[in-house]
């Protein structure tokens, strides 16, 4: 169980040009610093935040999912789905938080900060 | 005070273990997709500490199907239950819920305003085909249940029992 955002778009691109877009600087971040291998560092830049996680898999173009998190909020996982069609890209995004596993785990990220994620959504 | 059974999860700051958590998140979900009892719900949270009489009056339902949709609320941890003489009192407890919803709603603007910057950048101005909305996820918009101000942190503090 977790919560879950999901989001569809479809773009008149390809699905390289699409990748480009959503890996680059300006997208997920003002910043980006994605190390696109699985278990590569990631880090999330704009206006002072700064969000840390890493690659869980990826498979340009098609392909991306990484964990992230503020500091000491529980953590969230993105995954990134690029389908080629006939006529540019369908782009699928999926964000979810998982209430039963690094909520209460705390399995840490790789912050600075050393901050792991408690069960700071649950708490009750 | 005795609020026996309806304790939600009591000592979770220890650490809930996993089945108890996803059990209550789904339970928090579970009790909203109701429409009576997200009535329900609305209805306590602008009356605090009312009873299952007082509600059956103010729906369209029997008492015994107010307690029924009291005790999926109370489980769920959206209510707290306090006996007062012969009857039991019921106050809103938000936290469970302003937490997936407060997620729900920041997390979702966010994938908005980057779906419309990526929209713009790659020139998607032929086709709109989107989705936008939140799909498939079966759902229900707690929004309607009368949401009252957030508690002033994100952990639940028990402020009945102290």
């Amino acid at each position: 169980m977790s919560d879950r955002i999901e989001r569809e778009l479809w773009l008149p691109a390809t699905p390289e040009a699409v990748w480009e877009a959503v890996t680059g600087d300006g997208w997920l971040a003002d910043r980006v610093r994605l190390d696109l291998t699985p278990g590569g560092d990631a880090e999330f830049e704009s206006d002072g935040s700064v969000r840390t996680g890493w690659v869980e898999d990826v498979s340009a173009p098609e392909r991306l999912s990484f964990w992230w998190a503020v500091d000491d909020e529980p953590a969230s996982r993105v995954e990134l789905k690029l389908q080629p069609q006939a006529d540019g890209t369908r782009l699928r995004i999926v964000e979810t938080r998982p209430l039963d596993r690094l909520d209460l785990v705390g399995v840490p990220l790789p912050s600075t900060s050393g901050a792991t994620f408690g069960p700071a959504l649950v708490a009750a | 005070m005795s609020r026996g059974e309806a304790e939600p999860r009591p000592g979770a700051r220890g650490g809930l273990s996993s089945g108890e958590a996803e059990d209550r998140a789904g339970a928090v979900f579970g009790a909203l997709s109701d429409p009576t009892r997200r009535a329900l719900l609305a209805a306590i949270a602008a009356h605090p500490a009312t009873t299952a009489t007082e509600l059956a009056t103010q729906l369209p339902i029997s008492r015994q199907a107010v307690l029924k949709h009291l005790n999926a609320l109370a489980e769920a941890g959206l209510l707290d239950r306090t006996r007062s003489g012969r009857e039991v009192r019921y106050r809103f407890t938000p936290a469970p819920l302003s937490d997936a919803v407060d997620w729900m709603t920041a997390v979702g603007a966010e994938w908005d305003e980057r779906l419309a910057v990526l929209r713009k950048q790659l020139g998607a101005g032929r086709r709109q085909a989107t989705s936008a909305g939140s799909r498939g996820t079966g759902r229900p918009t707690p929004r309607s249940a009368g949401r009252p101000a957030p508690p002033p942190t994100r952990r639940r503090s028990s402020p009945e029992a102290g």
